[in-house]
């Protein structure tokens, strides 16, 4: 595993002193833009282009390669393992704000438990399920899913006057 | 649409993935295009939100509605069901470690990964069914009262697509085991886990609205 990491590494500083025509995740929020002016220039002139902005741009994020498609690549382990920590961590608040019934109001603890709910379930779709890296598309059909359950199961609901009671 | 036919373009022009994305983010760059497959797996998943909403909601119309029976106060044991979500949470972990050692073509480590993954997801349906024992010696059966009925089939339902998860991850397993999976199959892993993954962002919300919120 070590090996090949490091592999990944080498290849990685080679192809920044190298490849001068890399696009880079600084422009990720400006990829589909990018896409649509690829159709009208020539592709090697665009992506200098785009190499350029990012090199005047420069951060962290500059080092960092594209994939073909204007994808990220998947995080690495450790970034996964950190990730579980966090979830770690607000699962335990979610279970310890649970417990404090005696100390907060119903309303308080609701409003609570359902945030932790809602950054665990953003977590692990955006990291896990990779949604924050994949096809755009993958992306919309899942937030059309859920948003269109929470949508319309709500409605039900309000409608049954549940929440009312 | 734009993005998916840009997509699906390069994807068949065999672009290759720019230098310097490293073994794990050219693995990647082969894998993360627009397939059937994934796609297929997507809208799945995106049609199995109103199927557990569905059931989600009719829990909370009928919470609290129950005129004879155990009620949730009477028979959940929280810090038990807070240890086995911990375990369901966990084995995404190893799930996604699973991938990132088959784009890595590190087949101990995957096979490491879909077993410990497949005996998390079993530990816990092993939790599910100690915890419907026990509700049952309680008197709280499928037919007892509103909350029996509602909570059993949400979350029967839910451990039914854990055992799939289960026995799709075993034959993975299986499979990683004569050989035959290799890093050109990594999509067949990418895709279980999005199966696996969304059972457990779905727990994430069975957890909160059916056991953790006050009643």
């Amino acid at each position: 595993m070590a090996d090949t990491e490091t592999t990944g590494t080498t290849e990685t500083t080679e192809a920044e002193t190298t490849e001068t025509t890399a696009p880079t995740e600084a422009e990720a929020s400006e990829t589909e833009v990018a896409e649509s002016a690829t159709t009208a220039t020539e592709p090697g002139t665009e992506l200098a282009t785009r190499d350029d902005d990012a090199a005047v741009a420069g951060g962290e994020h500059a080092a960092v390669p594209l994939l073909p498609g204007g994808l990220r690549p998947h995080p690495e382990p450790l970034q996964y393992v950190l990730i579980a920590l966090v979830l770690v961590v607000v699962t335990g608040l979610e279970v310890w704000t649970s417990y404090l019934d005696q100390v907060l109001v119903d309303g308080a603890i609701i409003a609570l438990l359902l945030v932790f709910a809602v950054v665990k379930f953003f977590l692990v779709a955006s990291w896990y399920m990779h949604l924050r890296t994949d096809s755009k598309i993958f992306r919309r059909f899942f937030v059309l899913g859920a948003t269109g359950a929470i949508t319309l199961y709500l409605v039900v609901l309000l409608t049954l006057h549940v929440f009312g009671d | 649409m734009a993005q998916t036919t840009t997509d699906v373009e390069r994807h068949d022009g065999h672009t290759p993935a720019p230098a310097g994305s490293g073994a794990h983010g050219a693995e990647h760059g082969s894998e993360a295009m627009l397939t059937n497959t994934k796609l297929g797996m997507w809208m799945f998943l995106s049609s199995d939100c109103l199927f557990f909403g569905a059931f989600i909601s009719a829990y909370l119309l009928y919470r609290g509605r129950s005129e004879e029976g155990p009620v949730p106060e009477d028979v959940y044991n929280i810090p038990f069901t807070s240890v086995t979500s911990f375990i369901l949470l966990m084995s995404s972990l190893t799930m996604v470690l699973a991938l990132a050692a088959i784009q890595r073509g590190d087949y101990r480590r995957l096979r490491v990964w879909l077993l410990a993954t497949a005996l998390f997801g079993a530990t816990f349906i092993g939790g599910q069914i100690f915890e419907f024992t026990e509700f049952y010696r309680e008197g709280l059966a499928l037919d007892t009262n509103l909350f029996g009925s509602t909570f059993f089939v949400l979350t029967g339902l839910h451990g039914a697509h854990v055992t799939g998860g289960i026995i799709w991850l075993l034959s993975l397993w299986g499979l990683a085991a004569q050989g035959r999976l290799t890093s050109a199959d990594s999509e067949k892993v990418e895709v279980a886990g999005l199966y696996w993954h969304f059972v457990d962002v779905v727990w994430i919300v069975i957890f909160t609205v059916v056991y953790l919120v006050p009643q």
